[in-house]
């Protein structure tokens, strides 16, 4: 455990500052808990009865020796008495023997023997005892005094140590990264957290200098910092460190300052948090955000470009056709005369060709505005749009032998014109497509509901498709039929797809040579 | 034989021009009509300045404008005659190759009396003339101060 290791190291007293500010406000006072190693006599009894114990023992002894003609050792044995009293019995004992030793020499050791009188010639010999006894007693209880200081000191000293130990590896065991520094930014505590992240142990980090240490990079000028530390007592930032291994982290630092008793400013604790991976995140995100938002004003760009297309195109390349229709027009009127079978041929080609070129002008235009154009929602009933698609292509069917079967047909949140012009194409087309067949049989009906949506199919028994074009079915220009067979642009099931997909639908198709075609709407409701 | 209000047709192609023409001569309307080829000239016609500065300043009957023309485009030219006080009352017909939605609106909402998308089919493209120029030269009463010939 380092705080043991380093508890003699000068840095001591400024790690034990920095824990000080962890521990704050969780010490209570601690009473004295001290009892004297040697006062195994607990009641005052005990210490009184050593003080007179003694005594008896060296009055035991003089009196013995006394017995034998060894006169004058009194001095000695009650002296001693009394230095074991004071040392062991404390002071009260060491008083009582001084006095009782007092009183037992002058009446057993001091002429006259046996009584309390005392001769004056004996009187300086008796004082001198008392003082030497009081002066034993007090140097001995002085010395006592400073031994038990000294004991107290020690023992609140282990505590002390105990407890911080404790909190210290309590500290350690979190995974968070704290560490202390002083005023002048020298590491004075560094915790298990703090050498899991920047990869120096306690050891190397405590007594350097943090900011060189770590390469601190701060977000605002270090004054700033301090300033807002001095007036607040903490601070709160995104910090750039250096690991040992030379990488760098992003860590959110909190600040706290400890100030001392006097109010001045000791230490500062601060815990990190490595944010590294949520910065890089954040900055993918905003980087991810930032491309959304080129590609979206590109996109935008791009949209521009599109309609300032289909913008002249409309204008511009309308208006040479029509010069060309026009002129021919006037050609074969004021012309047909002087002009003999072929040349009249050629003048039909060529109207021929014009007209086919305004369809495809037109389709692609109308194509082409389905993707700018912003669609209006409302709700659609798909019967009365398909009885008005059939009224509106008519013509087509005129000389025909159709058998129409139109089966209920659900209502649906939708485009109306957009909608109907998918229908138009669709419908127009069984119509083209079923143009061989003496009995044309045209079904529109609903599939299957499921849940959240309808399926919509239109069924003919028309030329069909060999399934293996289905997937050129949709694509724009692509024709699964010569011209001269069936006429078309390639656009309008390219315009269908691009309407339903618009609607969040999606349109597929079945078919098989000779046997017909069906189409199948999904759409959501 | 009924009055024949001043045609003002402002058209930059002379192929648009002449097939124009060709429709107006069958109802003999051409001879009523005054080309500009832009926009600049239309104006000159109509402030009576440029080379058209010595024309008594009576307005034309009818305008025929095309959109996209040179200089100064067919929506400017409306604007400017519709925020004059002496011009703002000359029926005007936009004449156009113009499908476009944005154009239309932006002329009915300059005040345009009618828009005409030109056909690409040459019949329906003289009809289409031949009707604009009967209605407004002859059938069409233009307001006081526009130039009518018996």
């Amino acid at each position: 455990m380092w705080y043991q290791k380093r508890s003699a190291n000068p840095e001591r007293d400024r790690t034990q500052c920095a824990i000080m500010i962890v521990q704050t406000g969780r010490r209570e006072p601690r009473m004295p808990q001290w009892r004297p190693s040697l006062a195994k006599i607990p009641a005052a009894i005990l210490r009184y009865g050593l003080a007179v114990l003694s005594v008896a023992i060296a009055l035991g002894v003089a009196l013995l020796l006394a017995n034998y003609d060894v006169r004058r050792v009194d001095f000695p044995l009650f002296l001693f008495a009394i230095a074991i009293t004071s040392w062991y019995a404390g002071t009260g004992p060491a008083v009582v023997a001084v006095v009782v030793s007092g009183l037992v020499v002058d009446y057993y050791f001091s002429e006259p023997v046996h009584s309390f009188y005392i001769t004056s010639s004996e009187l300086p010999r008796w004082i001198s005892f008392i003082l030497f006894a009081s002066l034993l007693t007090w140097f001995s209880s002085v010395r006592r005094r400073a031994e038990r200081d000294l004991l107290q000191s020690r023992n609140e000293l282990e505590k002390e140590v105990v407890v911080r130990t404790q909190q210290a590896s309590l500290l350690n065991l979190t995974h968070d990264t704290i560490f202390v520094r002083d005023m002048n930014h020298v590491i004075t505590y560094w915790n298990r957290g703090a050498q899991e992240l920047y990869g120096w142990t306690a050891e190397q980090a405590i007594g350097k200098h943090s900011r060189e240490l770590l390469h601190t990079v701060f977000p605002v000028p270090i004054e700033e910092v301090q300033a807002e530390l001095l007036s607040t007592g903490r601070w709160e930032g995104e910090l750039e460190k250096t690991k040992a291994d030379g990488t760098r982290v992003v860590v959110a630092s909190r600040w706290s300052l400890q100030r001392n008793e006097k109010g001045s400013p000791i230490a500062i604790l601060e815990t990190n948090n490595d944010i590294t991976e949520r910065k890089r995140g954040e900055e993918e995100v905003r980087k991810l955000n930032q491309e959304l938002g080129n590609r979206t004003i590109e996109l935008e760009a791009i949209n521009k470009e599109l309609e300032a297309f289909a913008y002249s195109i409309s204008h511009d390349l309308r208006a040479p056709l029509r010069h060309m229709v026009g002129f021919t027009e006037l050609l074969q009127k004021n012309a047909s005369s002087i002009v003999d079978e072929k040349g009249r041929h050629y003048i039909m080609t060529i109207l021929e060709s014009a007209k086919r070129m305004g369809i495809l002008i037109d389709d692609l235009l109308a194509f082409s505005r389905i993707g700018r154009a912003e669609t209006r929602e409302t709700m659609v009933s798909l019967e009365q749009l398909v009885k008005e698609v059939q009224s509106e292509v008519w013509q087509e069917t005129e000389g025909r032998n159709i058998t129409w079967i139109v089966g209920p047909l659900p209502d649906l949140y939708g485009d109306r014109s957009m909608l109907k012009l998918a229908l138009v194409n669709l419908i127009s087309n069984a119509i083209k497509f079923t143009r061989q067949r003496s009995q044309a049989e045209i079904e529109i009906g609903c599939a299957e509901k499921p849940k959240d949506g309808v399926v919509v199919f239109i069924k003919d028994n028309g030329v069909g498709f060999d399934m293996k074009y289905v997937n050129k079915l949709f694509g724009v220009f692509q024709r699964l039929h010569r011209t001269e067979e069936f006429e078309g642009t390639g656009i309008g099931l390219a315009t269908v797809q691009r309407i339903i997909r618009r609607h969040g639908g999606q349109v597929w198709a079945e078919g098989s040579v000779g046997k017909g075609a069906t189409f199948y709407l999904a759409l959501p409701k | 034989m009924a009055t024949v209000g001043r045609i003002l047709l402002v058209e930059d192609d002379p192929r648009d021009t002449e097939l124009t023409m060709t429709a107006l001569e069958e109802y003999n309307l051409s001879n009523e009509v005054v080309v500009a080829a832009d926009g600049a000239e239309a104006l000159d016609y109509l402030f009576c300045r440029g080379k058209f500065q010595r024309r008594t300043g009576e307005n034309p009957a009818v305008m025929l404008l095309d959109l996209k023309l040179p200089k100064v485009d067919g929506l400017e030219v409306l604007a400017q005659i519709r925020s004059n006080d002496n011009l703002k009352m000359i029926p005007v017909v936009v004449l156009t190759s113009s499908r476009e939605e944005r154009d239309m609106v932006a002329s009915y909402k300059l005040g345009v009396n009618a828009y005409v998308v030109k056909p690409v089919d040459f019949h329906e493209f003289v009809n289409a003339i031949k009707e604009l120029g009967v209605f407004w030269a002859i059938i069409n009463e233009p307001p006081p101060g526009s130039i009518r010939k018996k």
